[in-house]
């Protein structure tokens, strides 16, 4: 079976006629009706390489935007331009940081917009899936101009930080992953949709992996968002709670609460060997042994003596602790109960 | 049916599907042939999906050279149904303690490190387990620039791999190890394959770059429209040896070429290192090379395509014309060269002046117990011709002697009071000590003073287009005239040691011709590799403010600092040809000495210091690559900077960086 696509990049200059033109112009439809439906946002910004302008969708034929939080929102002075052209002041009608949302309300009355029906108009995805990203990315389009559309595939639709610490974002929850860099300075408040014109999601801030230190492309689901925008509209929108601060200092348990002396931590990113099992603790009753390296607790990737200390830290008391640790060639795993409460003094840095 | 056989049958049929619709615009195909090809996407990646596996690693270090080692999840390829895999080399950079791979079906491996290919980048990994499912790659001859092209990953939370698709960009890259495609290539799919549109592995995922080697080349490529993969055929032909652990090296003859346009001009031997496959085989300097395993050269650019390719014992055959016949060559690449031990003569050649253009080279002084010394050398004399071939400056000189090695014997002709002598030495290596005396080199103010003059005394600004400050002093009598040295301080973290250095330094700049810059880090705390770049322009900004001898620029720092002087040093073998560091060892392994590019070393450091042997093992470690070098010892001193008896003699030891 021998198979050759080639993509004929010279066929694209040419008049459109034949087979060709009828996707062509269904493409086009496409991306004139998402465009009429998009906004550029300015704001606040403008300032220590801040940008000042963002992109936003029309939820409501009354002028209702949703379009990202961020700091473009932070002023009095908000200005929204249509796709006609039209310029109106808007005002933020209510927002939701953890889901990196907020809804604008436009300042005119009569309004009569083309506008997104959240509940009919919406689709879903998988990798694989070829995608258009639509947004006013480093404010390239101005006045009456349309914003900026990209096509690529959706690469994966997966959780965005399945670990703490692994995204700066607030936003935590299962995200598109586009492999087109849809993700540029004022594209938050963009959308994903399908080659077909369903929305799939909104484009986010920009944002860096810090576990591979590279930029990630991405749009959180219009699923996610749905119920609060219109809730917000509706006004009857309750921001979520958000955790208490500094819950990373969280230390409830500490190795040594297993009976577990681990290496010292002289590096970085240690691993998390353990140096002696306190006979008689939960460790030695599970067959923990020194020398074992610790490589998952509850499933998560323990990648050094810190983050071992860390996850532990958050522990729940009462619970049953899963660990996986790699003796020579081998996996073993063992199961150790959580103690009612830390015996060490809490004032005590751990060690 | 199995259910990869079912699979392929679908593909099957799409494909004709496909075909029908003859030449087809990508974006622009009929809406059901779009979906269709929509659906190929995804099954070939659900194809391939069970031999895409995730890694992880545990321990090892954050950073290696400028960039931030991740520690996410990267992917792997199973390549033999016993528990072979291979990824991609920059996964592993971090030297992890541990890792860990886990199958499509969830299963968790500790994992072996079992080989690396160094030339292509990629790292074998072997897990003890059986019955794996395997791919199936891509003829060759099946390649073609503008097909379909989709990359695998692994590194997200989701039962499929995470994909993203492009055409073919390119063939035979990079020297002729890669594919190039425009998918997006990124540390999320780094070791993935790139698969066609059947399922089929062309090859799999790495950075790579044109220009640069080494682990983390061609990262800065990420995402951007260029990735590269290392086609699988040749991964499975290389896959026996790598199997039986061994390392494979890319492949090298031990010649220099003649430098010029690349794409111009011919491939003209410049030198052939000692020792060397090229040496042993009868290579001479001159020779041209006409071929390589048949495939004819007419341009330099040509012998890298050729030999980009080859590893380590494998054996080639070249042609080379000397001049009118046609040498036939087989040679045996080797994977390391015999570093080169700088040849020595035991003169300091007279410093020019602007617009002298004296032929040959007149003797400022004759270094004691040296093969100068012994041939009854004396200062004052013009070199004028060595072996029969004509010297015209320092460089010319330099030249020659580092065409020679040690224990080589030379006919040295001078002028001396306009009559014309032959003298013979005996060329010895570089003496690992600094006289007590040298005569210093003072430089009188111009007289008259010249208009616009740049700045001098002690200057504190900040480097234009660049983040950064930096403090210098030059001397107040500079005098455009005469070439200065350059001494770069790179501060230790935590104390840039400003007013120190400044009032320690500042008499011997003036008694050595010295000009000396201390570039400030962003964060006084400590240096970031990444600051490199700042450090490179500024020596250039000096080099175009002032007049600086490119013999004697000179990295000078202390203690931690010492980490990022030592970097800087082998980063820009070009720039800097002198190292004096004062208690701190060397924590890297260094490259072999080159001939010509010429690089010294000063050392000195507190006996009573901790670090004391770890500085005399860095010594060693120098000279086994065969780098001149001085250890200081400062007798009953601790972890400090060094007293001025040492500083005196760094500064001896500058003015010996131009000794032929």
């Amino acid at each position: 079976m021998r198979v050759r696509i080639l993509v004929l990049f010279g066929l694209a200059l040419l008049e459109l006629t034949g087979p060709g033109a009828a996707v062509a112009q269904s493409i086009h439809s496409t991306i004139q009706r998402v465009q009429s439906r998009m906004v550029k946002v300015f704001g606040a910004g403008g300032i220590r390489r801040l940008h000042a302008y963002s992109t936003g969708f029309l939820v409501s034929p009354t002028g209702h935007v949703a379009t990202v939080w961020s700091h473009v929102l932070d002023t009095d002075e908000l200005t929204v331009v249509l796709a006609d052209g039209r310029r109106i002041s808007a005002k933020v009608l209510g927002a939701e940081p953890q889901l990196d949302l907020a809804v604008l309300q436009l300042k005119a009355d009569g309004l009569e917009l083309p506008a997104w029906n959240l509940a009919s108009d919406s689709g879903d995805a998988g990798p694989g899936t070829r995608v258009l990203g639509f947004s006013n990315m480093f404010k390239v389009a101005t006045g009456d101009e349309k914003v900026s559309v990209l096509h690529g595939v959706v690469a994966t639709k997966a959780p965005l930080a399945t670990r703490r610490g692994s995204f700066e974002t607030a936003y935590e929850g299962t995200a598109f992953i586009v492999d087109a860099v849809t993700n540029n300075p004022g594209a938050g408040g963009g959308v994903l949709t399908t080659r077909g014109g369903r929305l799939l999601g909104m484009i986010g801030k920009e944002l860096r992996n810090a576990e591979t230190n590279t930029w990630v492309n991405y749009a959180v689901p219009i699923s996610e968002i749905r119920k609060p925008i219109e809730e917000i509209i509706a006004g009857r929108y309750r921001a979520r709670q958000r955790e208490p601060e500094g819950v990373d200092e969280v230390a409830r348990f500490r190795p040594l609460d297993f009976g577990l002396v681990l290496v010292p931590d002289v590096l970085f990113r240690t691993p998390a060997f353990v140096d002696r099992v306190q006979p008689g603790s939960a460790a030695a009753r599970a067959g923990l042994q020194p020398d074992d390296l610790v490589l998952f607790v509850n499933g998560d990737l323990i990648q050094s003596c810190r983050v071992l200390k860390q996850r532990l830290g958050r522990l729940e008391a009462g619970g049953v602790l899963k660990l996986t640790v790699r003796r020579g060639d081998r996996l073993v795993p063992a199961e150790l109960p959580v103690p009612a409460k830390s015996s060490t003094p809490s004032g005590e840095k751990s060690r | 049916m199995t259910w990869s056989q079912s699979m392929a049958r679908r593909i099957g049929t799409m494909l004709v599907v496909l075909a029908v619709g003859g030449a087809v615009v990508h974006g622009q195909a009929p809406a059901d042939l779009e979906t269709k090809e929509e659906q190929a996407f995804k099954a070939a990646a659900v194809n391939v999906a069970p031999s895409v596996v995730r890694i992880q690693t545990v321990g090892g270090l954050d950073r290696v050279g400028r960039t931030l080692t991740g520690t996410g999840a990267t992917t792997g390829l199973v390549v033999s149904a016993d528990g072979f895999v291979i990824s991609s080399a920059f996964n592993f950079i971090s030297k992890p303690a541990s890792v860990l791979v886990t199958l499509a079906d969830g299963r968790r491996f500790p994992a072996k490190i079992v080989a690396n290919d160094r030339a292509r980048m990629l790292t074998l990994l072997k897990i003890a387990a059986d019955g794996l499912s395997t791919v199936s790659p891509v003829p060759r001859k099946n390649f073609r620039v503008g097909q379909w092209a989709i990359a695998l990953g692994r590194t997200y939370d989701s039962p499929l791999p995470n994909l993203s698709v492009g055409i073919l960009s390119a063939l035979d890259r990079v020297w002729g190890r890669a594919v190039q495609t425009d998918a997006k290539i990124s540390p999320a799919n780094y070791g993935g394959p790139l698969v066609d549109i059947q399922g089929r592995v062309i090859g799999v995922l790495v950075p790579l770059s044109q220009r640069q080697s080494g682990q983390t080349a061609g990262v800065e490529w990420y995402d951007s429209g260029i990735g590269f993969a290392i086609p699988m055929v040749d991964i499975l032909s290389t896959l026996p040896r790598l199997k039986t652990g061994e390392d494979l090296l890319p492949g090298l003859m031990g010649i220099t070429l003649k430098r010029g346009d690349v794409y111009a001009v011919a491939a003209v031997i410049d030198r052939v290192r000692f020792n060397s496959p090229a040496e042993k085989s009868g290579m001479k300097p001159g020779d041209v090379i006409a071929s390589i395993d048949g495939r004819e050269i007419s341009r330099l650019v040509q012998v890298r395509h050729a030999l980009g390719n080859k590893y380590a014992g494998e054996t080639i055959k070249v042609v080379v014309r000397r001049g009118d016949k046609k040498v036939d060559q087989q040679i045996q690449l080797v994977g390391k060269l015999e570093p080169y031990a700088p040849a020595y003569l035991g003169i300091l050649p007279r410093r020019r002046l602007v617009g002298d253009k004296t032929v040959g080279v007149t003797v400022r002084g004759i270094l004691p117990e040296s093969p100068a010394s012994q041939a009854k050398l004396l200062p004052g004399d013009r070199v004028v011709r060595v072996d029969g071939t004509a010297v015209a400056d320092v460089a010319g000189l330099l030249d020659i002697i580092s065409r020679h090695r040690i224990g080589e014997t030379v006919k040295v002709q001078v002028e001396r009071r306009e009559a014309r002598q032959t003298l013979t030495a005996t060329l010895s290596g570089i003496p690992p000590t600094v006289p007590a005396i040298i005569e210093s080199a003072i430089i009188a103010a111009p007289e008259p003073k010249p208009a616009n003059l740049p700045g001098t005394g002690r200057i504190s600004e900040d480097l234009a287009g660049h983040n950064h400050n930096f403090w210098a002093y030059v001397p107040e009598t500079y005098n455009p005239a005469h070439g200065y040295g350059l001494v770069v301080w790179i501060h230790p973290g935590g104390d840039t040691m400003e007013a120190d250095i400044h009032d320690l330094w500042k008499p011997i700049c003036e008694e050595r011709g010295l000009i000396l810059v201390g570039p400030r880090a962003k964060k006084v705390s400590g240096w970031n590799l990444g600051e490199a770049g700042f450090v490179e322009a500024l020596v250039q900004e000096m080099q175009k403010r002032y007049r600086i001898d490119g013999r004697r620029i000179v990295l000078h720092s202390y203690s931690d600092g010492a980490r990022f002087g030592y970097h800087l040093a082998f980063r820009y073998r070009s720039l800097f040809r002198g190292v004096a560091v004062s208690s701190e060892p060397l924590r890297l392994s260094p490259p072999e000495n080159r001939p010509e590019l010429r690089l010294q070393f000063f050392l000195s450091c507190g006996d009573k210091d901790n670090l004391f042997g770890l500085v005399q093992k860095s010594r060693a470690r120098l000279e086994t690559m065969k780098y001149p070098v001085t250890l200081t010892p400062v007798a009953g001193d601790g972890h400090n900077y060094p007293p001025v008896p040492v500083i005196d003699a760094m500064g001896r030891w500058i003015d010996l960086l131009d000794r032929i």
